[in-house]
């Protein structure tokens, strides 16, 4: 599984990645209005919702971590909150220079957009909360409220061209595009999770290692206070 | 009743471009698209080797 993981699927999202990219851009046909501009929904499609996924998993950590404590959960969540980031930040830099030659602008207070800004901006809170507190213990349970409180915007992302007029279009499906832009979208999109499942792994072995050397540390050096000796609170939290 | 048929004509004659353009050229904006893309998915997991566990874990180390 390790070997699947770290060597198999790199290899995997790469291939994909390059053959999205030359279906979206060579072989797919051009929008019947917006040109060859159309090409770049192969990218922007695929980063929001490896977004939106990633931060659903973060979500189902945060909520898992309060009712289970583990040091795996907090890990995952930690990871899941980066690589959404990530992903949401490309989805809506692309959206913004696909919006200028649709709309006219990089920029407007469209109800898609403003939500989306708001969420990137929701998790940029949620990992520097995590580099300011120290104490793991109460890092994971504080982030963990902030994660749940965060992933109220991510439906309100999702269903936000269906509640209110938009400028930004409704979700398109198989059945309302050319068929020769599904496969193109479908291959990037497998790309994009192919890579989204890498990156998350890599980054949850990164926390996963950090939160061991931050728990192992106060047993390993020796204390004054007979009262801390044994353990700090955090290594109750079981890995 | 004139300046109304009037403003018939001008409505549909108004109404007639809604769609039928196409927007031209615009691969700068695809290209900077990808390429934004490719750097950001390169840097991150650029970021992440260099962040790699000294000692992988579940080691004996």
């Amino acid at each position: 599984m390790g070997k699947l993981l770290h060597r198999v699927l790199p290899g995997v999202a790469v291939v994909l990645l390059v053959a999205g990219a030359y279906l979206g851009l060579f072989w797919a046909p051009p929008d019947r209005e917006m040109g060859d501009v159309q090409r770049i929904m192969y990218v922007h499609v695929p980063a929001v919702w490896m977004a939106l996924l990633a931060l659903t998993l973060n979500f189902c950590c945060s909520v898992t971590y309060l009712f289970k404590p583990s040091w795996k959960t907090d890990a995952m969540a930690e990871a899941s909150a980066e690589v959404g980031l990530l992903f949401g930040t490309v989805g809506v830099l692309l959206g913004s220079i696909w919006g200028r030659p649709t709309w006219g602008v990089y920029w407007t207070w469209d109800p898609r957009i403003t939500t989306a800004a708001i969420m990137l901006v929701a998790y940029v809170g949620y990992l520097a909360l995590r580099r300011f507190v120290e104490d793991p213990e109460k890092r994971a349970v504080w982030s963990a409220v902030v994660g749940i409180i965060a992933a109220v915007d991510v439906p309100i992302v999702w269903f936000s061209v269906r509640w209110w007029r938009s400028l930004h279009q409704v979700q398109s499906s198989p059945k309302t595009v050319d068929p020769l832009m599904v496969l193109p979208l479908r291959v990037s999109a497998f790309a994009f999770l192919a890579l989204m499942i890498v990156f998350l792994a890599r980054r949850y072995l990164i926390a996963l290692a950090e939160r061991n050397a931050e728990v192992a540390l106060p047993e390993a050096l020796p204390s004054d206070d007979p009262a801390t000796r044994g353990g700090s609170g955090a290594s109750k939290v079981v890995a | 009743m004139t300046s109304l048929s009037t403003l018939l004509v001008l409505a549909q004659a108004a109404a007639n471009p809604v769609g039928t353009g196409r927007i031209q050229g615009g691969w700068g904006y695809v290209w900077a698209s990808y390429g934004i893309t490719w750097a950001a998915l390169a840097l991150y997991a650029l970021s992440l080797w260099m962040r790699r566990p000294r000692t992988p874990f579940g080691s004996k180390e």
